[in-house]
């Protein structure tokens, strides 16, 4: 296994060069002028458009321009944010934990929901369960993230004012900056660090802010990897390994979980790694409605505003969260199926 | 197993329609303060950088006018009075401040002043801080009003981004000391710079803090090493030490900028000890923090005014703003590869570069946009529909003749331009506007179908085109009209009027608008001190935007605030958008 690891991390070089390149060269298509844009912000500053372009060096060719960023980023600058009003690499570790603090909490929920709710329906199709829940995961697929967002805030935090927007209270977050002797930042993420602080109610209020924003995600997410989970079953279950099981003897709960469940889970651990990767983006319509500004909304702003160094240093990321996510799906694949060797 | 299953049905067919019933009903009214020593606000905005000589949007400029202050700032409502701050006295004629020639500045320093990290602040200071903005002066920066006025030059480089010959010594010599005394010495008489001087780009920075933190060392010589940092490098681009009223307490960028009173104002002890700005993006959460008391006041756009209105325990203000929105026509459009007038020609399918040099096609544009239903229907009747970029609350404004709404008079005009081709053959081209702006996707709607409606041959598209594109693409000469607003950077008709009719004004170039009168009446305008000879000089210009159908003046927008009922000491002011905020003056009772 471990050579196959480490070809597959020397590979990653050459999957965030092509992809670089690809984005790079598609953010060229815009000319010099509308990128120097992304500097100004109001008609009076437009005047300096031309010299924007001459100072950046917007108007030279292609792979002076790449060069230069690849210079830069050999030696650790990634550049300047102006969305984030600050370094790329600062303002990466301000909303990134802020995404994966979100994920720590719904993707577990995502892939044991989904996996129990796909098996359940699968073992009693066409009953009135599996009806139940198809219909369910239709409308958790098709629901407009944004309304389902906006109906929970409104029904929790505008008429039972108890799961409020953002990301910690007020009174709590000027505890912490009153405090800072008793208050360590260790990961960015507000339970977490409420834990590691030993201060529970950091923990807890943090974990208040997570309750609607986590519900939506686990409800719009979770309907896909329920359906995948189900087909898989319903196949496995007209397999002829499961009559001989059944013939020789094994009992419901044998067949279900530790045979069909087993085998069916391998394309669900390809859709639960990539849903996983994909919300390492962040959710724009979660993150702008309960106000958690995190890689979702970073990266929606960046884009809209061409906030170039944001936009490469986006592409960087999620192809390294792509190649190690594939990498961990490929681990999982021999260790749920045995016929699969990682050579 | 069957009681699970009972509770996903309940979920699905009770949870969701109770939560839709729920979020229908009215809440409960939240009356009392929540934090009674703390303001929230909740906007849109995002925190460019705290530093004076980058600051030139609202929401950079808010939180450095607060953190810091200028020698002068408004008085109350007023646009061009002044009270003193970080001066002792407002300079005037009068009492011997200006000279006689109207170049020269005499500024008395307060004394007893201290910087948040401590130090009393000196007329060195003063100089120091003027000195030290204009040598750096950013590209796209505000800088370029004191250098205009203190220099002569609207710029540290030219065109090439090559340092201006002596410049720096021009600096150097604009601003002296003399004891407790900054003196100005302007290179020709400069009206709107009391106005300059009261924006965040002139506000005090203490000189050995500015230094130790990166910032020009003080040696002229040194100066065009500090000069045009790139965005983000500026030194104080995080950091603040000002003598404000209130103090940096914490800034997480588009998440929230955290103030502090400052025990140690001179001024008196601000009654809020805390004021927190909060960004939050989307509408629906800031309506719910205001109406749960979790913000004092949030930013309301336009569309949203009723709804707001609607609301209970909230005091509201109708705040006119010095800024204008304008159709300006563009006389020399590009034709390269331009899909927004068509085949180029005026063959039916297009319409010529000059289409919009021909008076009589600008006439029957501006005979056909029906300002009244754009007023009422639009903006519910809550905006101001100007007469000419010298708009109400500039000096030397007046209600200038405007083409009234008449389809009739615009036929008429339409049969009359390039001698009657346009109405026989008809014509073809698009109308933008940035996309999300509401009001001017209406405008661009109604003026079309206006047109349209003239002759079946006329046709108008109208698209949206990205903010950023629109800046870039006007600036090509792209657009046959394009729409665009200007917000105030002084409260002068010179900052209005150069802008939209001189034939190098940001949008008077790109308009290809060029009058010889109007060019001698802008420069002669900013030259002139004498009030008299000053309004002679905006009213004619004022007339000729009417005479010459310069341009339509769609609206000049009327600022609507909603606080907290409990909140008190709002001051308006037109020179600040709803993003602005004066925390000393607050209270909540």
């Amino acid at each position: 296994m471990g050579p196959f690891i480490l070809r597959r991390l020397f590979f990653l070089i050459f999957v965030l060069f092509g992809v670089s390149v690809l984005i790079f060269g598609i953010l060229m298509s815009f000319s010099p002028e509308r990128r120097a844009a992304a500097y100004i912000t109001t008609p009076q500053q437009a005047k300096d458009l031309p010299r924007l372009v001459q100072k950046y060096g917007l108007d030279d060719p292609f792979y002076i321009q790449y060069g230069r960023w690849v210079g830069e980023v050999a030696s650790g600058n990634l550049g300047w944010s102006l969305v984030a009003a600050q370094p790329v690499w600062t303002a990466f570790w301000m909303y990134f934990p802020v995404t994966l603090e979100l994920n720590l909490y719904a993707a577990p929920l995502i892939i044991w929901f989904g996996i129990w709710l796909g098996t359940r329906s699968a073992i009693h199709r066409d009953d009135w369960f599996d009806h139940l829940s198809r219909v369910f995961a239709i409308v958790g697929w098709s629901l407009p993230t944004f309304l389902f967002a906006l109906v929970l805030l409104m029904v929790f935090y505008g008429y039972f004012r108890i799961f409020p927007p953002g990301i910690i209270g007020d009174e709590t977050a000027l505890y912490i900056m009153n405090h800072p002797e008793a208050f360590t930042r260790y990961t960015g993420m507000v339970t977490v660090d409420g834990i590691l602080n030993g201060n529970w109610r950091v923990a807890l209020d943090g974990l208040r802010h997570l309750v609607l924003p986590v519900t939506t995600q686990v409800i719009v997410v979770m309907a896909l990897l329920m359906r995948v989970m189900r087909s898989g079953m319903i196949e496995e279950l007209s397999k002829d390994y499961v009559i001989t099981a059944r013939a020789k003897g094994a009992d419901d709960r044998t067949v279900h979980l530790r045979h069909a469940r087993k085998n069916a889970l391998i394309p669900v651990v390809t859709v639960a790694g990539q849903l996983v990767a994909f919300s390492m983006e962040g959710s724009i319509a979660v993150e702008v409605v309960f106000n958690r500004q995190g890689m979702g909304w970073w990266l929606a702003e960046s884009a809209t505003q061409l906030d170039m160094p944001v936009l490469m240093g986006m592409c960087l990321f999620m192809g390294l969260v792509f190649v190690i996510t594939n990498l961990v799906i490929d681990i999982l694949y021999a260790a749920i199926d045995p016929r699969i060797r990682l050579v | 197993m069957i009681r699970l299953s009972k509770q996903l049905h309940r979920s699905i067919f009770v949870f969701l329609p109770l939560c839709l019933t729920i979020a229908l009903l009215p809440s409960p009214a939240q009356t009392a303060p929540k934090n009674p020593d703390t303001f929230i606000m909740a906007s849109y905005g995002t925190v460019r950088t705290l530093d004076p000589c980058v600051a030139y949007d609202t929401l950079s400029g808010q939180r450095v006018l607060n953190l810091y202050e200028p020698l002068v700032f408004f008085d109350g409502e007023a646009t061009d009075e002044f009270i003193p701050l970080l001066a002792t006295k407002v300079p005037t004629m009068e009492n011997g401040g200006i000279s006689k020639d109207g170049k020269t500045y005499t500024f008395e320093i307060r004394k007893g002043v201290t910087f948040h990290e401590g130090g009393e602040l000196t007329a060195e200071d003063v100089a120091y801080s003027f000195k030290r903005n204009m040598i750096a002066d950013p590209d796209g920066g505000p800088m370029w009003m004191m250098l205009e006025a203190l220099t002569g030059e609207g710029s540290t480089r030219d065109e090439n981004g090559k340092i201006r010959s002596g410049i720096f010594e021009k600096i150097d010599q604009a601003v002296a000391v003399q004891g407790n005394q900054v003196i100005l010495h302007l290179p020709k008489p400069y009206p709107p710079l009391m106005g300059i001087l009261a924006y965040a780009s002139s506000v005090v920075l203490q000189k050995n803090w500015a230094i130790v933190n990166g910032c020009w060392d003080g040696n002229i010589a040194n100066a065009e090493n500090y000069n045009n940092p790139a965005p983000g490098h500026e030194p104080l681009q995080k950091i603040a030490n000002g003598t404000g009223a209130y103090q940096l307490k914490a800034w997480e960028p588009s998440k929230q900028f955290v103030f502090e009173r400052f025990d140690g104002y001179w001024g008196g002890t601000p009654a809020l000890d805390t004021a927190i700005f909060k960004y939050v993006k989307e509408w629906s959460t800031r309506k719910l923090m205001l109406q749960n008391g979790d913000a004092d006041r949030v930013v309301v756009d336009t569309p949203y005014i009723p709804e707001v209105k609607a609301m209970k325990d909230l005091t509201f203000y109708e705040v006119p703003q010095l800024a204008m929105t304008a159709a300006c026509f563009c006389r020399k459009i590009n034709p390269a590869g331009n899909p927004n007038i068509g085949s180029g020609k005026l063959d039916g399918e297009g319409i010529p570069p000059d289409f919009f040099s021909d008076m009589h096609v600008r006439k029957a544009f501006l005979h056909a946009f029906d300002r009244e239903t754009y007023r009422d229907d639009v903006f519910g009747g809550l905006v101001i529909l100007p007469s000419s970029p010298n708009i109400q609350g500039l000096p030397y404004h007046k209600e200038a003749p405007i083409y009234p709404f008449d389809l009739k008079k615009a036929e008429e005009h339409m049969k009359q331009a390039f001698d009657g081709r346009v109405w026989d053959q008809g014509f073809k081209m698009v109308i933008t506007y940035n996309t999300g702006n509401a009001m001017r996707e209406a405008a661009a709607f109604m003026l079309a179908e206006n047109i349209m409606s003239l002759n079946p041959k006329f046709r108008i598209e109208v698209r949206n085109v990205d903010w950023k594109d629109y800046l870039v693409k006007y600036r090509n000469f792209m657009y046959p009209i394009f729409i665009i607003g200007w917000g105030a950077d002084y409260a002068d008709p010179h900052n209005f009027m150069y802008t939209f009719m001189h034939s190098q004004g940001v949008y008077g170039r790109y308009m290809g608008y060029k009058n010889k009168e109007v060019d001698r009446l802008c420069d002669a305008g900013i030259d002139t001190v004498d009030p008299i000879k000053r309004e002679e000089i905006y009213f004619r210009l004022q007339d000729l935007w009417y005479l010459d159908a310069v341009a339509i003046g769609l609206y000049q927008q009327i600022d609507f605030r909603a606080y907290r009922d409990y909140v008190k000491g709002y001051q308006p002011n037109p020179m600040f958008n709803s993003e602005w905020e004066y925390l000393k003056r607050l209270t909540k009772e």
